[in-house]
């Protein structure tokens, strides 16, 4: 039985898959559900992701067959057949991939043999089993991209591998609202390590992209925990090997996943300590102007950090081993399997700045209510007292929900994850050098904001 | 089936069941009543389609804003994924209507696999204790999505059972998405949950309501205002503005309004819904259950719809004589407001997008400001619009209309031929228009004003100020495309209209 969820923090398996083909270049999708599931879905994002609309294909203009009781009763396959039909005629792409819904699967329409038919007549028409009971969105990404892989979108077969060319996953768009900036700062990075970077949603790439993904000669995952099932179906079908790491946020981060990079290609040490030197330089070119107001006025925090998976323990580790702040609490808001909830703790226990040797504490909980429980029970209480132990100044980083949270233990409130309500993003990402920039200046905006 | 009966069953009935519902359509204004009065539009549907939203999504809009509730959205976890945008929203009406700011608070059952095979009853009867130990809400709304109604869940039984062991009113809604694809049928489902759980069987006669009401000081009659999300608290102000002109005093339900206070509904002389697609269903009922007269014809938007509502309404309570001296008072103070833009406006055209009523309804208001209305869409269309589509296009019998409940193809088809100088759009569709270098208007953008005179005023201040530098959309245009082949703008916009 399922635990239920209060305000849950991303959508379901269709809306993982949705998302991550909106974001896909020269693709299109095929909603086989309800009339709503695409709405709905185009809502949750709009919501909870920065004000993020559709794009090229994206909210309310995603073909959907919009099953009713009709097919509910005698089956949809050859109402999704008339859609595919319809949208092949009508609607100008490259790849188009059916994404099934709670209502088609559970009635047990076989999307896949409906795209097997028009392959047949040489259309470029796959499926993806993505109901949104099968799971989160963070679980119909994987699903997403296994499909993808395994339905022959990605190929293709037996061709050499290029030994600069690598494929990036890990970020789910829309789920991860940074996933532009964050994505397009990984791929500038690796890009001046002389790699051809596909990210899949460049605005500079297409489905070609995909199409020519098993040439690369290795897939890299900024995640421990999203896009691996994929890299692993990847690795079966192409023999593409693949490192999974943590989205390096900042610059010690940052210099570790290079350097895990050039080790996983067998690239030159000495040009990927250059490209360390170069960016570091650079980091620091601004950092150094900053330092003035930052130690006169003393921006030193206690920070709890609440997010998912891919950016909690990045987002604390910046935080303790690049800018010196000290992360209290750090809650991951996804159910995640105990080899995922083992690489967040590692990654935590070994922040190498804490000069006590105090590693945060980590709780594994997606439910509002107990997260705001568990950070307020943390939290020294002061009760007017003379001499009271307090954490203070302190940051709250995490998402709209937590607002209340911080208010409650007298924090400061920046939001980084889903939702995020007060602010609208473009280009924002958090990763790499840039990205650590960037959130450097967006925590101190808060500081400074009521002046 | 009287209403009072539909009400005794567990679940409303669909629209498709009890209006002349159609959701596909293009042609005039005139050939679409003819075609729906004859029964030709309900079978229609298309061949390819987009997606848009169900029963569970609109029914959110009307259940997050009665404080002191807590929602469930017993279904897979991405049902109710949109809640998190109305929260400010939420708040905002809150603090305009002087409420205790609350967040909007909602469950989701999470349902899995396992559930899709065993059943998610467990899965539910978990959910409600929690809220109940939690947060000690006034009612629950358990909103039942597509998988429960398909796997079978009894949720009234088990609503019925858990009743006993806990404080808060536990109101079940049948909202599942796949049953109907007029959505607003979630009104519906919304106030066949009110009706059944908040509003008492004792009998509060409007005449005596009125009665008392008219010995009280200030002599001011009771009646009820029916609200919707995408009328804010400044248009309420000014409806109530205008009803205090004639002598009456507006009480607005549902939203915003506590659940112990939907037994005041009994109270009013009279029940005024400004919107039919909104209200049909519940003031029907209300008339069967408590013998309370209603008035549902014209959305008061513009200032020729807005005095007739005035009239219509001071007809049924005996005011019309007050109600004439305020309204040319009013409408002479409004026009000579508008002049200097009715002259910028005179002859530049328009097509409006979204509501069945508030389409027709903001075209009227447009014609009034100067425009030429060259196209309507209507969401979904009923017996309801038939007055106001006539009303439009008296003077263009052939004005375009395309009834489809968003279908961004099929619009960007139809402005692709009109070129209009201003779209005006339901949310969700503008970003569409903007794409052909056309500005775009918001049909609702609370809290700005829309509604009454002042609401007409408002509009073309705002309007004029869209037109005044049309940049973002035309270098969009330039930059942008929208996803179809050219090939679809020379063919029929209609093309995928079938039945």
């Amino acid at each position: 039985m399922a635990t239920f969820i209060e305000r849950p923090r991303n959508s379901c398996a269709l809306g993982g898959a949705l998302t991550t083909l909106n974001a896909l270049q020269g693709v299109i999708p095929i909603i086989h559900a309800s009339n709503g599931c695409g709405g709905n879905i185009c809502g949750t994002i709009m919501a909870g992701s920065g004000y993020q609309g559709g794009g090229y294909i994206g909210a309310l203009s995603v073909p959907s067959s919009n099953v009713s009781e009709k097919e509910i009763l005698f089956g949809g396959e050859e109402r999704l057949e008339e859609q595919v039909a319809a949208t092949l005629e009508l609607v100008d792409g490259q790849v188009y991939v059916i994404v099934t819904g709670c209502m088609t699967e559970i009635i047990g329409d076989d999307a896949k043999a409906v795209a097997r038919r028009f392959q047949q007549q040489g259309k470029p028409v796959f499926a993806a089993e993505t109901a949104g009971f099968k799971g989160n969105a963070y679980h119909g990404y994987d699903l997403l991209l296994e499909a993808l892989i395994r339905e022959g979108v990605v190929g293709p077969k037996g061709v050499e591998k290029e030994p600069h060319q690598v494929n990036l996953w890990g970020i789910v768009p829309g789920h991860d609202p940074f996933w532009r900036g964050d994505l397009l700062e990984i791929k500038r990075l690796l890009g001046l390590l002389g790699l051809q970077v596909s990210t899949f949603i460049a605005p500079d790439e297409t489905a070609d992209n995909l199409r020519q993904a098993s040439k690369a000669a290795g897939n890299i995952i900024v995640s421990q925990s999203y896009g691996v099932a994929a890299a692993k179906v990847f690795e079966e079908e192409y023999g593409t090997p693949f490192l999974a790491v943590d989205l390096p946020v900042g610059p010690t981060a940052t210099a570790d996943f290079l350097r895990q990079v050039g080790r996983f290609l067998g690239l030159e040490t000495t040009k990927v300590e250059e490209v360390i030197r170069r960016e570091d330089g650079q980091y620091y070119w601004f950092i150094e102007r900053l330092a003035d107001f930052y130690t006169d006025l003393d921006m030193q925090h206690y920070a709890v950090v609440v997010s998912n998976a891919n950016y909690s323990a990045p987002i604390a580790r910046f935080l303790a081993d690049d800018l010196g702040w000290l992360p209290e609490v750090v809650v991951v808001t996804e159910p995640l399997a105990e080899e995922q909830k083992a690489h967040i703790q590692e990654a935590l226990a070994g922040l190498a700045e804490l000069k006590d040797g105090q590693v945060p504490k980590v709780l594994f909980e997606t439910d509002p209510y107990e997260i705001h429980n568990a950070v307020v029970a943390h939290w020294p209480k002061n009760n007017g007292e003379k001499y009271a132990h307090k954490l203070s100044p302190a940051f709250v980083i995490g998402s709209s929900f937590e607002k209340d949270l911080a208010a409650a233990i007298g924090a400061r409130h920046l939001t980084v994850s889903f939702p995020i309500l007060d602010r609208v993003l473009l280009d924002r990402g958090y990763s790499g050098y840039n990205g650590a920039l960037h959130l450097v200046e967006d925590l101190l905006a808060v500081v400074v904001g009521g002046r | 089936m009287a209403f009072v009966e539909y009400v005794n069953e567990k679940a409303n009935p669909r629209r498709d069941d009890r209006l002349r519902t159609c959701h596909a359509y293009g042609g005039t204004a005139c050939g679409l009543v003819k075609d729906s009065q004859g029964g030709c539009l309900v079978n229609k549907d298309r061949s390819f389609s987009q997606t848009f939203g169900c029963q569970m999504s609109l029914s959110m809009f009307m259940l997050q804003t009665i404080p002191d509730t807590v929602s469930i959205l017993h279904g897979p976890v991405g049902c109710g994924g949109a809640s998190p945008g109305r929260d400010y929203r939420v708040r905002e009406g809150n603090r305009a209507r002087g409420l205790k700011e609350q967040r909007v608070i909602w469950y989701n059952t999470n349902l899995n696999e396992s559930d899709v095979i065993n059943g998610g009853e467990d899965s539910l009867e978990k959910t409600i204790l929690a809220i109940e130990e939690r947060h000690h809400p006034k009612a629950i709304f358990i909103v039942s999505t597509c998988v429960p109604g398909i796997i079978g869940d009894d949720v009234d039984a088990l609503a019925a059972q858990l009743q006993e062991r806990v404080k808060a009113k536990l109101i079940p809604l049948h909202c599942e998405g796949f049953k109907t694809k007029i959505v607003a049928t979630a009104y519906d489902a919304v106030y066949h949950g009110i009706a059944r759980h908040l509003i008492d069987d004792q009998e509060d006669a409007p005449a005596e309501a009125a009665g008392a009401a008219q010995g009280q000081a200030d002599g001011l009659i009771p009646v009820n205002v029916f609200n919707f999300s995408s009328m804010g608290r400044i248009d309420e102000v000014e409806l109530a503005r205008l009803l205090k002109g004639i002598g009456l005093e507006a009480n607005f339900f549902p939203n915003y309004v506590h659940p112990d206070a939907f037994n005041h509904l009994k109270k009013a002389a009279l029940n005024i819904s400004v919107c039919a697609t909104h209200d049909d269903y519940f003031l029907e009922y209300l008339k069967e259950k408590f013998g309370t007269p209603y008035l549902i014809g014209t959305m008061p938007i513009g200032s020729r719809n807005t005095s007739e509502w005035l009239l219509a309404i001071a007809g049924k309570l005996g005011k019309e004589e007050v109600a004439q001296q305020f309204i040319t008072a009013e409408t002479k103070e409004l026009e000579a407001a508008l002049a200097p833009y009715q002259e910028r406006f005179q002859g530049k055209r328009v097509y409006i997008s979204g509501g069945e009523i508030r389409v027709p309804a903001t075209g009227m208001l447009m014609q009034e400001l100067g425009f030429k209305v060259i196209g309507l869409r209507a969401h979904h269309y009923d017996e309801f619009g038939d007055d106001l589509y006539l009303k439009v296009a008296e003077n263009d019998p052939d004005m375009e209309v395309n009834v489809a409940t968003t279908q961004p193809f099929e619009l960007v088809n139809l402005l692709n031929r009109a070129k209009p100088d201003l779209y005006i759009g339901h949310a969700g569709s503008n970003v569409y228009a903007a794409k052909l270098g056309i500005p775009g208007f918001p049909l609702f953008n609370t809290p700005k004003s829309y509604y009454g005179y002042r609401g007409a005023y408002e509009v073309a201040l705002q309007v004029d100020r869209l037109l005044r530098n049309q940049a973002y959309q035309r270098k969009l245009k330039e930059h942008t495309r929208n996803p179809y082949h050219e090939s679809w703008y020379q063919q029929d916009p209609y093309h995928y209209i079938t039945g």
